[in-house]
């Protein structure tokens, strides 16, 4: 099967005053075409800057791609890209969904224009074409009377209404890739189902490969069918979706499932994972987890672990899976 | 990388109260502002210019020997020399001083158009936005009706009326002036009524005077210093202004814009006396704006990086 | 949207007529006599031009006269130009100071806008800094010094353009700008600092995430939601800008009605004071009043906000 994106080894950093912060830390990783990848981690981990960088969206300066490269449909590298053929695959090849609908539409453009835009430019379109494609598009996303609501304004749209619309925004040109970084984070629970079925109709129809981003398990267990889980600028673990729900290896998502609170759990505590990720301003030697982890070993403070292969396509990068401690540990 | 042996392989015992140490120092949001404003050059440089020429406002006249409306016939519009050193205007005053004067006289003018702000319009603001409702109501349409009429002609209306004159000013200031400074503070109160954090230490049992005291006013405080640092100038320009059409403070007191004034009129022949006033009177508007808007990018706690 | 309109209308309305009212307060409660500046009078003369200027009647007749003819027009007569009805003066004069105001007005407001557009898209870089120190000399040398400056050097010792009066397209040059440099500061200032708030806005993301164009960027999503905030000062720079013809005309010569005013003031003539306040208070007002109309087309979350109600 064809390979959508191959990421390897990305590095991306910032210049800030206080020195060089490692958002990204040398992340590898690939989408099969027609795949959800769920991104999962918590905040400042790194995912929304690895999800921005496929799009190379982030500003630069500061930000600046140390290493790596992002193969894009087996065909070119994105990192190598100049900002002109950027924009080519932007919105066409590769589309992407924000998280707050509320601040991420034009107040003063109506919906109609919003999606024709990328329409136009893209494709080419004559306006009118371009319009009964928005009409269709909204139709599509589940936006009724589409014809009226072209014309309006985003503040004339609930929360849920205009994500829809950004999900339609995003689709628009049937790109190959959609990027969905935290989609749902910002809309309430029920409205978030909603949303969640919608991608995984509109994937079946289009297509489109998918990589969602969130820190929502639930999230991932409905939709995703791998799983890359991020910490401090990392991938500690990656596998299918049953791999990293009932086979997790690394101690970081045992401690994220077991920080979920199951319907079936009769005692009903909440086991959080002690303490906090490390400042990416300084990232610590060895692994980023040991401050935080229960097995902690003494190379764990000294070398960083990399990935191990369990099996299949499930790896983790944790010194707990070196061969020398496979002997003892189950 | 060091050679793996086997024996590294061993547990570590922990030590939990490590975990929470968080590294970067956390710093007052005071000093992080005071940080951001010293890395703008620009801003910094208008600072210490602005503390230059307050000082040598308060000494300047005090290290010559003459008054600012001593006449000194025999020496009428001398270039600047060794015992007149900006030189001396038609009527042989010494325009050293007289620049010094002029510019306190400025700068008097600006601090109480400052403390009318503050105290008229921040009280006036805040008030109204503290009770909100029909009160708010009330005394916003006040404002709006009071708004529309112009500052500079009121300020003419009451010169006639009362006579030009610093006080006179001052007065016309008292009106209408300080205006802005109560609809920015009653805009950011009401905002900062609804923000979250107000209703978290609420909840967490803070009194209201905490509240005000802790939460609402240093996060009002940043506007407004910085809209001070604008003010100033403002009102001092406009005294300059007035000072121009001849409403402006009485001779033989010298304002900037008296002296400016007076320069212009008669800078083909000895333009040293528009110079000198020129350049302080620039420098002082450049260095006020450009520390206000150094302000504006260190206080706003959104630009942190 | 109607409503919006109907609710400025009256506001604008309650503005002016409290003006009106006050100004009829300050100019009866002034001390000193209206014809101290005139030649000795008689005190059988001083009645005669006291009846004549309805000065004998009770107060809340002459304040009933007053508004009558304020609202037919009428603003009376000048006490130093005995001769001339008020409203005749600024019907005369209003014109050289209406056109000197807008030239200024049209011109600054475009070159601000360049400057502070510009400045916003060359951030940091030194387009950015020389748009920001012109804008900066801007509010940092008063007109009343740069007029005679650039009334010197390029009129007279350079002989470039005329020096003064109001002859002719080029004598309308040096006034006008002279008169615009303020506003260039205010509006590049202001254009630069929304520019740059627009330009990090999420929808910005958006439009980049569907790989616009930076022009297409810049042209049809930043301008149009970053013009709003000058929208608003619009009035504010007006106001600026007709105060600022009073000394511009003293200046260059031009026989507007700033020339008018600062002597009224001068001689204490009452009537041509209280006219011509009234008179540049209604100017304000009425550009406020469109300012708001115009800010309520603009932001569609205004204009269909209101519409529905």
């Amino acid at each position: 099967m064809k390979n959508i994106l191959e990421v390897k080894n990305l590095k991306v950093s910032f210049h800030t005053y206080a020195g060089e912060v490692q958002a990204v830390r040398g992340v590898s990783f690939e989408l099969k075409k027609g795949e959800v990848l769920a991104i999962v981690g918590e905040s400042g981990c790194g995912k929304s800057v690895t999800s921005q960088t496929i799009m190379r969206l982030i500003p630069s300066p500061p930000s600046f791609i140390k290493e790596g490269s992002i193969l894009f449909d087996e065909k070119v590298d994105l990192l190598q890209l100049t900002p002109k053929e950027m924009e080519l695959i932007r919105g066409s090849e590769i589309g992407m969904i924000f998280q707050d609908p509320m601040t991420s539409l034009n107040p003063t453009m109506t919906i109609g224009k919003q999606i024709t835009e990328g329409l136009v430019k893209h494709q080419g379109l004559s306006k009118d074409k371009a319009q009964k494609q928005a009409i269709e598009l909204l139709s599509l996303v589940g936006i009724p009377r589409p014809e009226t609501r072209i014309k309006q304004y985003p503040h004339e749209f609930s929360g849920g209404m205009r994500q829809r619309v950004m999900i339609a925004i995003s689709l628009a040109c049937r790109p190959k890739l959609l990027i969905a970084d935290e989609p749902t984070t910002a809309l309430d629970v029920t409205i978030q189902a909603q949303i969640i079925d919608l991608l995984k109709d509109l994937q079946e129809k289009i297509g489109s490969s998918i990589i969602i981003i969130t820190h929502n398990l639930g999230v991932v267990a409905d939709i995703a069918q791998r799983v890359v889980v991020m910490y401090a600028g990392k991938i500690v673990e990656q596998g299918t979706v049953d791999d990293i729900f009932y086979r997790a290896q690394h101690p970081y998502t045992r401690g994220l499932l077991h920080s979920i609170l199951r319907l079936d759990d009769e005692k009903g505590e909440l086991v959080p994972i002690e303490g906090m990720p490390p400042d990416l301003l300084a990232p610590p030697t060895g692994c980023a987890f040991a401050a935080r982890c229960q097995h902690t070993m003494n190379i764990c403070l000294k070398e960083d672990p990399q990935p191990q292969l369990i099996q299949d396509e499930h790896n983790t990068a944790c010194w707990l899976l070196d061969k020398r401690m496979r002997a003892g540990i189950s | 990388m060091q050679e793996i042996t086997d024996n590294l392989f061993t547990p570590v015992p922990k030590q939990l109260n490590e975990q929470e140490k968080i590294t970067r120092p956390s710093i007052t949001y005071g000093q992080d502002a005071w940080r951001r404003l010293k890395r703008n050059k620009f801003a910094m440089a208008g600072f210490y210019f602005l503390i230059a020429i307050t000082l040598l406002a308060i000494i300047g006249p005090y290290l010559q020997k003459n008054g600012y409306d001593v006449q000194h016939l025999t020496a009428r519009n001398e270039m600047p020399n060794g015992s007149y050193w900006f030189g001396t205007d038609e009527f042989g005053r010494d325009l050293w001083v007289r620049l010094w004067w002029g510019t306190r006289i400025s700068l008097f003018i600006g601090i109480m158009a400052a403390l009318m702000d503050l105290f008229v319009g921040v009280l006036y603001g805040g008030i109204s936005a503290y009770y909100g409702g029909k009160i708010d109501d009330i005394m916003q349409r006040f404002i709006e009706v009071v708004y529309s009429i112009p500052y500079l002609l009121i300020t003419v209306l009451l010169i006639v009326m009362m006579g030009s004159g610093i006080w006179t000013i001052v007065f016309a200031y008292g009106i209408t002036g300080w205006i802005s400074m109560a609809r920015l503070v009653r805009g950011q109160i009401l905002s900062l009524k609804e923000q979250e954090y107000v209703l978290a230490a609420t909840s967490l049992g803070a009194s209201p005077w905490r509240i005000i005291t802790k939460h609402l006013i240093p996060n009002a405080l940043s506007f407004i210093i910085i809209q001070i640092t604008f003010t100033i100038p403002q009102a001092i320009f406009t005294e300059a202004f007035l000072s121009f059409l001849g409403l402006g403070v009485k001779v033989p007191l010298a304002s900037l814009g008296m002296l400016l004034s007076d320069g212009v009129g008669s800078m083909r022949v000895y333009p040293w006396r528009l110079l000198f006033p020129a350049l302080v009177f620039s420098l002082m508007m450049v260095s006020f704006n450009l520390l206000g808007d150094g302000l504006r990018d260190a206080l706003d706690p959104k630009f942190r990086k | 949207m109607y409503r919006f309109v109907l609710r400025r209308f009256a506001y604008m309305l309650i503005t002016f007529w409290m003006i009106v009212t006050v100004t009829f307060v300050l100019m009866h409660n002034l001390p000193g006599d209206p014809f101290a500046n005139s030649e000795k009078l008689s005190i059988e003369q001083r009645a005669l031009l006291a009846q004549e200027y309805g000065l004998d009647q009770p107060i809340f007749v002459q304040y009933k006269d007053y508004l009558i003819n304020i609202a037919q027009g009428d603003l009376g007569v000048s006490f130093a130009y005995p001769t001339r009805k008020v409203t005749e003066i600024i019907k005369q004069s209003f014109p050289a100071s209406a056109e000197l105001g807008m030239e200024s007005i049209v011109f600054s407001v475009i070159i601000g806008l360049i400057l502070g557009i510009t400045a916003a898209l060359k951030h940091n870089k030194s387009w950015d800094y020389s748009a920001m120190f012109i804008a900066i000399v801007g509010v940092s040398i008063p007109s009343f010094v740069l007029g005679p400056v650039l009334q010197y050097l390029v009129g007279v010792k350079w002989g470039i353009l005329p020096a003064a009066l109001w002859n002719g397209p080029s004598s309308r040059i040096l006034p006008a700008l002279t008169l615009s440099f303020m506003t260039i500061a205010i509006t590049a200032r202001m254009m630069r600092t929304s520019m740059l708030d627009v330009l990090h806005a999420d929808y910005i993301k958006t439009a980049r995430s569907k790989g616009l164009s930076q022009s297409a960027i810049v042209l049809k999503h930043t301008l149009r939601n970053a013009i709003l905030p000058i929208v608003t000062v619009l009035g504010p720079i007006t106001v600026n800008v007709i105060t600022g013809t009073l000394v511009v005309e003293q200046i260059f010569a031009i026989p507007g009605l700033g020339k008018y005013f600062v002597q009224a003031v001068y001689s204490n003539d009452y009537t041509l004071i209280m006219g011509l306040t009234i008179f540049y208070s209604l100017l304000l007002i009425v550009v406020m009043f469109l300012t708001d109309i115009a800010y309520g087309f603009i932001d569609p979350r205004i204009r269909l906000a209101k519409g529905r109600n």
